[in-house]
């Protein structure tokens, strides 16, 4: 396991590693893999395809279905989803779906392979509000369908939280780069450091454009009342952001707090390790059977020599000193840090976005409507799973509902 | 998704695609030849049909396999004969595929025991519909010895059965060849000569794939006992491979038409079957492995290679190796090639010191400390075998060299290697 920051901490797999792995898989009728694959990207037909030596058959399936394929490979909490159902758990372990994906679609790279085509043109125009995972799914699937797409984004470069939040050592920059030329490459225009409700307003979009898909994501880090205004205390996404823009030159203390248990949390973790902080505690609210960090994040987590604390509350804070107590155990604990790191959740900001109305991190309305007829939402804002891999499920079907309600000539 | 022409002529006849099912379990019956075709297989050989008067009678269980390590089906072994449906029944099967199917190929698979019987199931076939007729005449393992793989080692009795089963139909034949027998070509051509169109190789392989250590017996156990069987799966495909190369060698038999068949798994092994000449290709054991399936795999990674090769119809893919296959004398024996050692690939497994001591000619060098291989160019033969076992691919062709005294006027850079 490398240590480094802008490396890749997981091995990729060798083509033999692959055809081992492919044929531990049962092939399954009816496998459940790609039943519980959110974005649909069909683990169990891709598998087979490298069960019998059709890497580039591969590629299609895998990048056909799921635009982001290299990176949902990457990020995917695969336990959560398609391996959770792997038969071969009946054996020994399920198949490493996740590092499959990525061989097939690194191999689709280096053969240089360009798959997804634009459809004929219905001379109808989209614009897409973000460019995450879920806007840039729904850009690419209304590409295929033949829409004409625009997406907006405020920062400099598009990918949302693949590229500001996620760490490089889990998705390296390269990778979202790539998955975006292949959008662009249908065709998709990419308005970058654009805000929409600042540098142009919604009602401009909606004056030069058929449908308008609000997909901002959760990109706000909370902050918990007792920690307001706490100088040693920062929010995880904003960290995070912090060390990806500097590639990992960052001076850290030696001694972090982090509080959180989430994936974000986990790579809060990870990162301070491999920034060199030597003590690194990490107090989390769920006990860890009932854990919400992908098992493998946790794996990582720990390897590296993360103190990960399950069950405590904060309840009162001093300066630099957290008081925790157990949330069923009569108990507390006391931790001094000389940084408090918080990842306790995110929400979204969709303000100067229209009449979008967010209960609970959600938009108010069901399904990916909204009370305006012309505005849709997808991403994190739609109900669905926070994960990447939900994202671009979304980001698929609010294509697939705006073509059933405005497609054709 | 990649879209490309699979289609090919093969006797005036048209196939979707080259894929077909083999005469076999896994066309047995109307339901399971539809569920191929919907599947997307080009065509399908109906299984073996015999004359009236012969009755199967089939052993329980009927199978074996050869694993090795982690791979089931490296070798098959079947004791099933032909189709257990009375003909009847078989040929109203057909009729009623050829109506719902008409784009897809219907090959009949024949067997009769004297010429009355194949005249006759031949014109039974062609009134039914089928598109061609097969001949089986290499079954390794029918109850009879009037049929199967004792016909087909007799050049005489395969020539008279093609005459008759020619007087029976106006279709185009195939003769399907048994690969128990040391050379092909002679039954071959007497099949052409009784009027056969073209061949189909190869049938299964007389086998004993294992014996139960602890009972003494081959396996499949029939009531205490075993017997010798058909073998099929990727391990035969290397021979079948051989057999096709040897026909088409043949200055009589050049262009020959062949169905090729013998462990086709992928699009991989697909391909190797056409480069040496077959036109159409025949599966049975992965698909009795994996189901139709298959198909997706077979067809999809055909085109894409295709489409890497350049050529937009299978035809021109045809006996593309015939010509590069030449006998052992006349190879070029002047060079050798050491093997290019990639340290920073190389995991230190060993695998490639022990294979050059033990297989062959003590030339890798081994440091035990930093375990690391090196090659003693004056030991080293140029076999390659280090390449083969190393797990990693760490050991590619490196440094070519002419053998001392040869290669005067040579250029290394002409070499083809």
């Amino acid at each position: 396991m490398s240590e480094k920051y802008t490396d890749e901490l997981e091995v990729a797999f060798t083509p033999l590693n692959v055809c081992e792995e492919a044929s531990r898989c049962l092939l399954c009728h009816d496998a459940p893999c790609s039943a519980d694959c959110p974005a649909g990207t069909d683990p169990g037909r891709f598998i087979r395809a490298v069960r019998f030596r059709n890497f580039k058959g591969a590629a299609e399936v895998v990048r056909e279905n799921n635009a982001l394929g290299a990176i949902c490979a990457r990020v995917c909490p695969t336990e959560r989803y398609c391996q959770k159902g792997c038969s071969r758990s009946g054996i020994d372990v399920p198949i490493d779906i996740g590092r499959i994906q990525r061989f097939i679609t690194d191999f689709e790279e280096a053969t240089k392979m360009e798959i997804l085509k634009k459809g004929r043109s219905n001379g109808k125009k989209v614009a897409i509000v973000g460019s995450g995972p879920g806007a840039l799914q729904a850009a690419a699937s209304l590409s295929r369908l033949g829409y004409e797409v625009d997406v907006y984004e405020k920062e400099s470069k598009c990918g949302g939280y693949m590229r500001y939040g996620i760490p490089e050592y889990r998705l390296p920059s390269h990778i979202v780069d790539k998955e975006i030329e292949h959008i662009v490459k249908l065709g998709v225009h990419l308005h970058t450091s654009t805000e929409v409700g600042k540098d142009i307003t919604i009602e401009e979009l909606k004056s030069s454009h058929d449908a308008i898909v609000i997909a901002v994501g959760a990109n706000r880090g909370k902050m918990l009342p007792m920690f307001k205004g706490n100088p040693h205390v920062e929010i995880a996404v904003d960290f995070l952001k912090r060390v990806r823009d500097a590639k990992g030159k960052v001076d850290m203390p030696q001694n972090v707090l982090v509080i959180g248990g989430g994936d974000v949390a986990m790579d809060v973790d990870v990162t301070l390790k491999m920034l060199g902080v030597k003590n690194i505690s990490d107090v989390v609210y769920e006990e860890f059977c009932e854990f919400r960090a992908s098992k493998k994040e946790l794996r990582d987590a720990q390897k590296l020599g993360v103190s990960i604390i399950d069950g405590y509350v904060p309840i009162a804070v001093d300066g630099k000193s957290v008081t925790f107590k157990h949330r069923v155990i009569p108990g507390e604990i006391k931790i001094t840090a000389d940084k408090i790191i918080l990842a306790v959740g995110q929400y979204p900001d969709v303000e100067g976005l229209g009449d979008i109305k967010i209960v609970a991190g959600e938009s108010n309305v069901p399904g990916y409507g909204t009370n305006d007829p012309k505005v849709f939402v997808a991403g994190d804002i739609a109900h669905l799973d926070k994960t990447v891999v939900a994202a671009v499920r979304t980001g698929k079907d609010v294509a697939y509902f705006i073509h059933s309600k405005i497609g054709g000539r | 998704m990649i879209k490309k022409d699979l289609s090919i002529n093969f006797l005036g006849v048209t196939f979707p695609n080259p894929f077909c099912l083999s005469s076999s379990p896994v066309g047995n019956c109307y339901d399971m030849c539809k569920k191929a075709y919907a599947a997307g297989w080009g065509g399908v050989v109906f299984k073996t049909m015999g004359y009236y008067n012969f009755v199967v009678d089939e052993v329980s269980p009927r199978f074996d396999k050869l694993d090795k390590e982690m791979t089931p089906f490296v070798g098959f072994k079947n004791m099933e004969q032909i189709a257990e449906h009375p003909l009847d029944e078989n040929l109203a099967d057909i009729r009623r595929l050829k109506k719902e199917f008409p784009t897809c190929v219907l090959i009949a698979s024949i067997m009769g025991s004297n010429d009355r019987e194949w005249e006759e199931l031949a014109r039974l076939s062609e009134e039914a519909g089928a598109d061609m007729l097969e001949m089986n005449l290499s079954c390794p393992q029918m109850t009879s010895h009037a049929m199967g793989s004792d016909v087909g080692t007799n050049p005489d009795l395969c020539r008279q059965y093609c005459r008759a089963v020619k007087r029976g139909s106006k279709l185009p034949v195939l003769a399907k060849m048994t690969p128990n027998i040391t050379d092909m070509v002679p039954v071959a051509l007497a099949c052409i000569e009784g009027g056969a169109d073209g061949i189909a190789a190869i049938n299964t392989m007389k086998s004993i794939c294992n014996v139960d250590l602890e009972r003494k017996i081959g396996l499949p156990i029939i009531n205490g006992k075993s017997a010798i069987s058909g073998y099929s799966g990727k391990a035969v495909k290397p021979i079948a491979l051989r057999f096709i190369q040897q026909m088409r060698a043949h200055p009589k038999l050049k262009n020959l038409a062949i169905s090729g068949i013998g462990g086709i798994e992928t699009w991989e092994d697909a391909a190797e079957f056409i480069l040496v000449g077959a036109s159409t290709l025949q599966v049975t054991t992965a698909i009795m492995q994996y189901g139709y399936r298959i198909i997706d795999d077979l067809k999809n990674g055909l085109m894409h290679y295709m489409d890497e090769q350049g050529v937009s119809h299978l035809h021109e893919l045809v006996g593309l190796a015939n010509g590069n296959l030449i006998p052992a004398e006349e190879l070029d024996r002047d060079y050798k090639i050491y093997p290019a050692i990639d340290l920073d690939k190389c995991i230190g497994c060993g695998r490639c010191y022990i294979s050059c001591y033990d297989g062959a000619h003590q030339a890798i060098e081994w440091d035990a400390k930093k375990r690391v291989p090196s090659c003693n160019k004056d030991k080293c033969v140029g076999c390659l075998l280090c390449g083969h076992v190393c797990p990693v691919g760490a050991i590619t062709k490196g440094e070519i060299v002419f053998k001392p005294g040869r290669g005067a006027n040579r250029k290394i850079g002409d070499i083809v290697f």
